[in-house]
């Protein structure tokens, strides 16, 4: 069906267009590679002070005394903030919880207390140690699980008095609780040949971009400038005008190069508290974190979920029903969690035909450090606990994995678990390419195997804007409000531009990262840029070529819609020497109506939903433009150390076209390599008293170059419905959601049982080898086939 | 707060006598100092720049490794590598290329961290410690040097110059393994190094082995038996567990570490049994063999 060219490259598909899309390098590439590139942390503005935080360092207190006077008076600080100097307002996602700085109460080690601006970053820090904060300390609500029952103490004990989105089901500690119903689950269970319970726990883990973050606020009047390394500057400008009570037009978010966000820099962080230091201290402030800090105080790390299954099947191996239950860590306070229960129940149903299911999830308040946006929020921890699940519901009747998902994963056509039916999609194909690309079936040797796991994800529609001119010299500009975050998204819109216009990629520049320069666009977040802020270019680059049609039009006698743009040529369709070039055209344009366009489009609509009923619903049970993918890894373990190593990831996806290979290429590699470290090496540690114990590079154990496999990638382009630009989906999310899965079955199939934490560390992998004496806090049951 | 750059040893003693501590390539002392470990020392004299002690000699008398040398130049040295190969097999584990160009052997030993990657060769390769001063110079066999996690028995005014290790007997052969969840920029969850002399027959005559990260120094496994090489490694294996006093940390629980090293030392034992035997396995011969993260 294809053919294996070599183990980096995409694979020629069936369906790939009849000439190759073109591999163009990115624009901000050479710059990242050499060095030239310049990042927040490089800005250096006249008179700009240093800002230190303090942060609570105890999970759980009441502030009984808080004096900052010492650290005023210490010669060289110019400005120590605490709540009570700023607005007294909530902020939050979907939940108003929070306040800029720590109120009366610290709730995770990482809250921001107090903050300093000091002449360097010396004198801030001891400032910062001269602050005197004595703590009440308040009981440590340290395991979601627990924190559901009725005698756990509260997180928030005011919660019922906090703003919150009012799709959102709360209940004390329980922020968030969604469930999906379809059918009857009872029933269905009771129809079943044979039903398999598991547990799994999946450790929560972090975004760890190799850029800590860094925030720089200048005002000039009564407006501020702030370049930060945010995934999303208009949500960053959003927070700040909230908490500092002021216009959006009198905040200018500016990111110059971003060094890697992977949600971890969605969201708003310490733009504000930079911005309110500054304004106290009267001059330009940096913030700049340590890589301790970048653990420890951001509001979005991988939230950590507890799992639990219930699949009735037939012998011949048709699913009858399932039920999952997910508790699921928000943290302290809800970032932009909200939505993660109703994701996740999601998640736990998975891309299966299944006539009866229930999915029900807990988003639960403890004290560790908050939950947010991650690749694919919920997704990679779900994907693993329901993939493991599902290998042990295929081996209770007997049917091989591979054999078992063809069977009852979902297709064109097909209704989903939350009572969508789907259009082209192309599942069954991911299936089929994973599977060839890996060998499948292949004879190992006896400590290796293959594992198999399917994955989807969905593409989110949302209202986004660009700008795009041709000036007199026939060069193009876009002005885009979209944020590169490094997947390569923007840079993509280039090639939009230029092939609506008939002109090369390299024919534009562009501008983004400035909220006062260009409209909306969510930012680097939900892998949207190409999808929706794709679809504005392409409107405003339309706009343009209307207006390139109509000069040319006028200039060779012909009708506008005869036009035909191409080559750096407008000509008449059929009569190709009927021609003007574009750059001449821009110049009668430049001395006349300037050649503008603008554009947003309208975002599609939600699917509808049949048969099924949402509690919690904050639409994310219903896709649009769902994408798909089956990852295959070849692993080996060292049964007598439990050490596994990936040898080889076959990845296979439905992301709707692809646009520039080498960019969606980079996206699945550096996905598959990020889901190998959530597989075998990273996770977060706490200690009893909710302190993170390995919150750095050294104890937190990301993945290597060194450790990286051959990848083999395969894009199934099929044509889909309410798909973005030219049938494309979204990428940046979608190939870090079964590769720890996929891992997990390998690794299953050699040592004969599942490993039901995750990581799947070495110990762990041991452990479960010896018949599962896990010795770990969250210790699930050991969980089996009954028939 | 002074900081000497010297060109000589003499000039290094003198700094040391007037209270400075060394820095080699700084890849623990500052790097510790970043992460809020220790202070950096106010005085600080630094012998990158001694050339003496960059020096690796081969003579009759055996292996002379100057402080200063690299554990780039250590891997790389085709000497080293066929006759006390587990050294080459620790020094090319260390960090990442760039921490084995500025990491020295002498900051690797004064370090004295329980997990470092050349103290369980160097035990095993009975390597001495050369020690200077304005006094005077002192041998100190290795074993004697640590006294505790980052103590050493070398005083305030003292270099080590040197590491000296004899060659090893006809018929020998050595490993160092270390059990590690990714391949580079790694520390030992537990780690071996084994020195075996076979005699004709292919039974081992003598054996020697060490482990590293299961007690507060590194430690040499004691009573191992000779004879038979599969007994003599699950003897390793054996006695490994139960000698080794090992933590629980994130890296891995006390349970963990003392299987593990069993599996480690008896794994160094049939590695370095093989060298022995004559086998060329290339350094480090955890990749070689896919140990611990399995090639
Ligand atoms: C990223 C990274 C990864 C690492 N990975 C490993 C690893 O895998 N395995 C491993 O074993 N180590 C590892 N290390 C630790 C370190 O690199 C090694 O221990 C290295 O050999 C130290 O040598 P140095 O010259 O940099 O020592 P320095 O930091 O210069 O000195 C270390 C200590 O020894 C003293 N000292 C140095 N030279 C002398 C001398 N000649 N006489 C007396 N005292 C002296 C110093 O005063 C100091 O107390 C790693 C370090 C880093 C930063």
């Amino acid at each position: 069906m294809f053919a294996m060219r070599d183990s980096w490259r995409t694979m020629s598909t069936a369906t790939a267009p009849d000439s190759a899309p073109p591999r163009f390098v990115r624009a901000d590439g050479p710059d990242k590679v050499t060095g030239t590139g310049r990042y927040t942390a490089d800005l250096t503005l006249t008179g700009m002070l240093a800002a230190k935080f303090r942060y609570a360092g105890i999970a759980h207190a009441r502030i009984a005394r808080l004096d900052t006077t010492a650290a005023r008076a210490i010669p060289g600080v110019f400005a120590v903030l605490t709540q009570a100097d700023v607005p007294d307002v909530r902020y939050g996602g979907m939940v108003f919880d929070r306040t800029l700085f720590a109120n009366e109460v610290v709730r995770f080690e990482g809250e921001v207390v107090a903050a300093v601006a000091a002449i360097d970053a010396a004198t801030a820090q001891r400032a910062v140690d001269a602050i005197v904060v004595e703590y009440e300390p308040l009981p440590v609500v340290n395991d979601p699980e627990a924190a559901l029952a009725p005698d756990t103490p509260l997180v928030h004990p005011q919660w019922q008095s906090y703003g919150a989105s009012r799709q959102l089901v709360r209940d004390g500690n329980d922020a968030s609780y969604a469930s999906i119903a379809k059918g009857d689950v009872d029933a269905g269970l009771a129809a079943a040949d044979v039903v398999v319970t598991s547990r799994y726990h999946a450790d929560g883990s972090h975004a760890a971009p190799i850029e800590p973050r860094s925030v720089v606020a200048q005002w000039e009047g009564d407006k501020v400038t702030i370049w930060s390394s945010t995934q999303v500057p208009y949500d960053a400008r959003a927070g700040v005008c909230d908490t500092l009570e002021l216009p959006s037009n009198r905040v200018r978010i500016i990111v110059p190069h971003l060094g890697g966000g992977f949600g971890g820099k969605c969201g708003f962080h310490f733009e504000a508290h930079v911005a309110a230091l500054a304004r106290a201290a009267r001059r330009p402030v940096r913030l700049q974190f340590t890589r301790r800090e970048e653990f420890l105080a951001p509001d979005r790390r991988r939230e950590s979920i507890a799992f639990e299954f219930e699949t009735g099947v037939q012998r011949d191996g048709t699913i009858t029903a399932r039920r999952a239950r997910l508790v699921i860590d928000n943290g302290a306070y809800t970032a932009d969690a909200g939505f993660f229960s109703q994701l996740a129940a999601m998640h736990a149903l998975g891309p299966y035909r299944i006539p009866n299911a229930l999915a029900e999830a807990h988003l639960v308040y403890t004290n560790h450090q908050p939950s947010g946006s991650v690749r694919a929020p919920t997704a990679p921890q779900c994907c693993w606990a329901l993939e493991s699940h599902t290998d042990e519901v295929a081996r209770a009747v007997g049917i091989d994995p591979l054999e078992f998902r063809r069977r009852n994963a979902v297709d064109s056509g097909v209704e989903g678990p939350s009572g969508q039916t789907y259009g082209e999609i192309g599942l069954q194909q991911c299936l089929d390419a994973a599977a060839e690309l890996a060998g499948y079936g292949q004879p190992l040797p006896d400590d290796e195997a293959i594992g198999v796991a399917i994955g989807w994800w969905p593409s989110f529609a949302s209202p986004s804007g660009a700008y795009v001119r041709l000036d007199a010299d026939g060069s193009g500009q876009i002005v885009t409000g979209a944020q590169e975050c490094g997947t390569g998204a923007v840079m993509t819109l280039r090639q939009l531009a230029a092939d609506e216009l008939g002109m090369q990629a390299d024919d534009f520049q562009l501008v983004y990262q400035d909220t006062a320069a260009a409209p909306y666009d969510m930012g680097a977040t939900g892998s949207q840029t190409l999808f929706n802020n794709g679809r504005a270019v392409v409107a405003a680059a339309g706009q343009v070529a209307e207006q390139l049609k109509r000069l040319a039009a006028e200039r060779l006698e012909a009708d506008p819609a005869d036009i035909v743009l191409a080559g750096g040529v407008a000509h008449v369709a059929g009569t190709p020497d009927k021609r003007v070039d574009i750059a001449k055209l821009a110049a009668i344009a430049g001395g006349g109506e300037l050649l503008i366009g603008h554009g947003s489009g309208a975002p599609p609509d939600a699917p509808e939903l049949h048969g099924s009923t949402c509690v919690g619903d904050v639409s994310m049970a219903a896709w649009v433009a769902p994408q798909f993918s089956c990852h295959a890894a070849r692993v080996k373990v060292d049964r007598d150390t439990g050490v596994a190593r990936v040898l080889h990831v076959s990845a296979a996806h439905d992301s709707g076209t692809i646009i520039n290979p080498i960019a969606a290429e980079g996206q699945v590699q550096g996905a598959v390599v990020m889901g190998i470290g959530q597989a075998l090496s990273e996770g977060t540690r706490y200690d009893e008293q909710a302190h993170q114990l390995n919150p750095g590079l050294l104890e937190y154990k990301l993945q290597t170059a060194a450790d990286a496999p051959p990848i083999a990638i395969h894009f199934v382009q099929i044509a889909t419905p309410d798909a973005g630009p030219r049938g494309a989906k979204g990428l940046a999310e979608a190939p870090n959601v079964a590769t720890a899965a996929a891992i997990a079955n390998a690794i299953a199939n050699v040592i004969g049982t599942p490993v039901r934490q995750l990581p799947m560390t070495a110990e762990r992998v041991w452990e479960a080898s010896l018949g599962g004496a896990a010795a770990a806090p969250t210790a699930p049951r050991t969980a089996g086939a009954s028939a | 707060m002074s900081f000497t750059i010297a060109l000589t040893v003499e000039e290094a003693l003198t700094a040391l006598a007037r209270g400075a501590r060394p820095i080699a390539g700084g890849s623990d002392l500052v790097v510790g100092a970043r992460h809020g470990k220790a202070p950096l020392p106010d005085h600080l004299v630094a012998i990158d720049r001694i050339d003496s002690l960059r020096t690796v000699t081969v003579d009759d008398g055996g292996l002379a490794i100057g402080a200063g040398v690299s554990h780039d130049t250590i891997e790389r040295h085709p000497q080293i590598a066929a006759n006390w190969s587990a050294l080459a097999d620790g020094s090319a584990l260390v960090g990442s290329p760039a921490t084995r160009h500025v990491g020295t052997i002498g900051g690797n030993i004064c370090n004295a961290s329980p997990a470092m990657d050349t103290g369980a060769a160097l035990v095993v390769l009975a390597a001495t410690v050369e020690l200077a001063s304005v006094g005077g110079t002192r041998l100190v066999p290795i074993g004697e040097l640590w006294t505790g996690p980052g103590r050493t028995a070398v005083r305030a005014d003292e270099l080590c110059t040197a590491v000296h290790l004899p060659s090893p007997p006809a018929a020998s052969g050595s490993a160092y393994l270390r059990l590690e969840y990714r391949r580079a920029m790694e520390i030992a969850v537990v780690g071996a190094g084994a020195a075996v002399t076979l005699a004709p027959g292919g039974t081992v005559a003598a054996v020697r082995v060490a482990l590293s990260a299961v007690a507060p120094t590194i430690v040499e496994v004691d009573g191992l038996p000779t004879g038979d090489l599969a007994a003599v490694g699950e003897a390793a294996a054996a006695l490994a567990s139960e000698q080794a006093r090992p933590i629980s940390d994130v890296r891995a629980s006390d349970r963990y570490r003392r299987h593990a090293v069993g599996v480690i030392a008896r794994r160094a034992v049939l590695a370095a049994a093989r060298r022995a035997g004559g086998e060329s396995i290339a350094v480090p011969v955890n990749r070689a063999l896919g140990i611990g993260a399995a090639s």
